[in-house]
């Protein structure tokens, strides 16, 4: 009932008031506003506060960004800033007069000759073949001209372990290698890692069951560690890494290698 | 009540800004020390590597000056280097920034040429006229520790099957994959080889490169940091940059063995 009065007080009466005495129905609508904006402001202050609280979060994380972008970039750059005592090179005529230099610079000539000539020994004259794992190609070279290049497979990088803790690394070793041996019709004396792979019972050393030809194509040539160059009936593997450990190449590919390598040849494998 | 909220408002800005100052602060040491440290690595390297001559005056400090005896001396300190390299290692990486290309070798015989289509260079490495770089150099570089996006060697493992009934041939590999190839390469005469692929305009290559290059800049950043908080100045890596296409990148990290050595032309 009261409120019902305060609330009648503050409308229609409230008119009637004013009519009779306008100071005090002044002073409460001041009062009314201020109290309305009090609790607008205390509405919007949460709020206010809120957006406050997250607009210093954004600037801290910004001013953090920036200082670790400054700390993992722009430091870097400032340390290639530093200034260079790069002196300007000429060349001065006067100082080309100089005997001192003439004999210094005769003396430098002379051993960039002798290093140069030195290093030209090592790169053969002779045939070698340069085998590389990563794109499985080959490059023959004679006269240290290239006369042929294709693909062909090296090893597949295949760990093969065994329930007994066995383990056999598929890989072509890298590096400088001879031809030990060159041969024609090549047969294939089957190691352990063969029959394991295939699940099948292990024959004694000198078992006939070890012997398979006609795998690796018409010739082979020893690198040495059992690790050969040869031909393959998978043709459509060629150019990529399946064998294991050996390099394979196609039919005419192997012809011309085989021809073209003597025995003692180098190859280059990478 | 109202005093108190002031206080509290007042000693939250006082800690804000002595916050900020003493970030700032280190900031700015941080930034100095590091602007340091390429002088003291020059002055390392001229410690350990340039030969002493005790007249300063005559034709030794002008001759370093001319173009014709640096040529030679650059020239000189390559073969040197790749000498070493033909008569000690097996494979290595020499890379030839004169003429852009990266070249595997094998005792001696240059087995892999790539070209190099993009470089960048550290300024001391640069220094043209440095004698003791140049002696640097004359030696090869081994490599202590690498950092990359792909293996050395893709091992895969298989168990052997227990009997021929579990066995199953050979699939074939597929080749088509094609992982982004980045990779660093740190010496041990603290100089770094970054070789990254050119190819960057798949985001996947793009977001791979970035986050690799993330990675090592935290890690370094981080080895600098501590440095500097116990007032060392931090360790400076003259470096080397370089793009290679991303097949030619991937035949080298996989062909230097993982102390390789490196020969540097300039």
């Amino acid at each position: 009932m009261e409120d019902e009065k305060i609330r009648n007080e503050g409308t229609q009466p409230g008119i009637e008031k004013n009519a009779e005495g306008a100071q005090p129905a002044n002073n409460e609508s001041v009062l009314r506003q201020e109290t309305t904006h009090e609790e607008v402001s205390k509405n919007r202050k949460p709020v206010l506060r809120l957006f406050h609280g997250v607009l210093i979060f954004i600037c801290l994380i910004l001013v953090l960004f920036s200082l670790i972008l400054f700390l993992l970039y722009g430091v870097p750059v400032l340390k290639e800033l530093t200034p260079q005592q790069n002196k300007e090179i000429a060349d001065n005529k006067e100082l080309k007069k100089d005997p001192d230099f003439k004999k210094k610079i005769g003396l430098l000539t002379k051993d960039v000759q002798r290093l140069s000539l030195k290093f030209n020994t090592y790169a053969s004259g002779q045939s070698y073949i340069v085998v590389n794992t990563t794109e499985n190609r080959f490059y023959l070279y004679k006269n240290k001209q290239l006369i042929r290049e294709g693909s062909c497979s090296t090893g597949s990088y295949k760990k093969l372990l065994t329930a007994g803790g066995k383990n056999w690394t598929f890989k072509t070793p890298r590096g400088k290698f001879t031809i030990q041996n060159k041969r024609t019709h090549p047969a294939w004396h089957r190691p352990d890692w063969s029959f394991i792979e295939e699940g099948s019972p292990i024959p004694p050393k000198d078992s006939p069951l070890r012997w398979e030809t006609g795998v690796l194509g018409d010739y082979a040539m020893d690198l040495g560690d059992s690790y050969m160059i040869h031909g393959t009936i998978y043709k459509r593997f060629l150019g990529m890494p399946v064998t294991h450990g050996c390099v394979r190449l196609n039919d005419e590919d192997l012809e011309v290698v085989f021809n073209t390598l003597n025995i003692g040849s180098k190859v280059y494998i990478f | 009540m109202e005093t108190e909220v002031t206080n509290r408002k007042s000693r939250r800005k006082i800690t804000f800004i002595t916050l900020i100052s003493v970030i700032s602060a280190f900031i700015i040491y941080y930034s100095l020390m590091s602007m340091k440290s390429p002088a003291q690595k020059l002055e390392e390297i001229k410690n350990e590597f340039e030969t002493k001559t005790t007249d300063k005056s005559n034709i030794n400090q002008r001759i370093l000056k001319d173009s014709a005896y640096l040529k030679l001396l650059k020239e000189k300190a390559f073969l040197q280097s790749r000498i070493v390299l033909a008569e000690t290692d097996s494979i290595y990486l020499s890379i030839n920034l004169a003429d852009s290309t990266a070249n595997i070798g094998i005792y001696g015989v240059v087995v892999h040429r790539a070209k190099i289509s993009k470089m960048q260079i550290s300024n001391i490495l640069m220094r043209r006229n440095e004698s003791a770089i140049l002696s640097m150099l004359a030696t090869p570089l081994t490599i202590s520790q690498a950092f990359a996006t792909i293996k050395k060697e893709p091992v895969m493992i298989q168990m052997a099957p227990k009997d021929t009934s579990e066995y199953k041939p050979d699939i074939m590999p597929d080749t088509t994959i094609t992982e982004p190839v980045n990779y660093i390469l740190e010496t041990d005469k603290g100089v770094r080889i970054y070789i990254y692929q050119e190819e960057n305009t798949k985001i996947d290559d793009k977001i791979s490169q970035f986050k690799f290059d993330l990675n090592y800049r935290i890690k370094d950043t981080w080895s600098a940091l501590k440095r500097v908080a116990t007032f060392k100045i931090p360790e400076y890596h003259p470096f080397i940059k370089i793009r290679l296409p991303r097949t030619e990148a991937k035949i080298i990290y996989r062909a230097v063995p993982k102390n390789g050595q490196i020969a540097v032309f300039r």
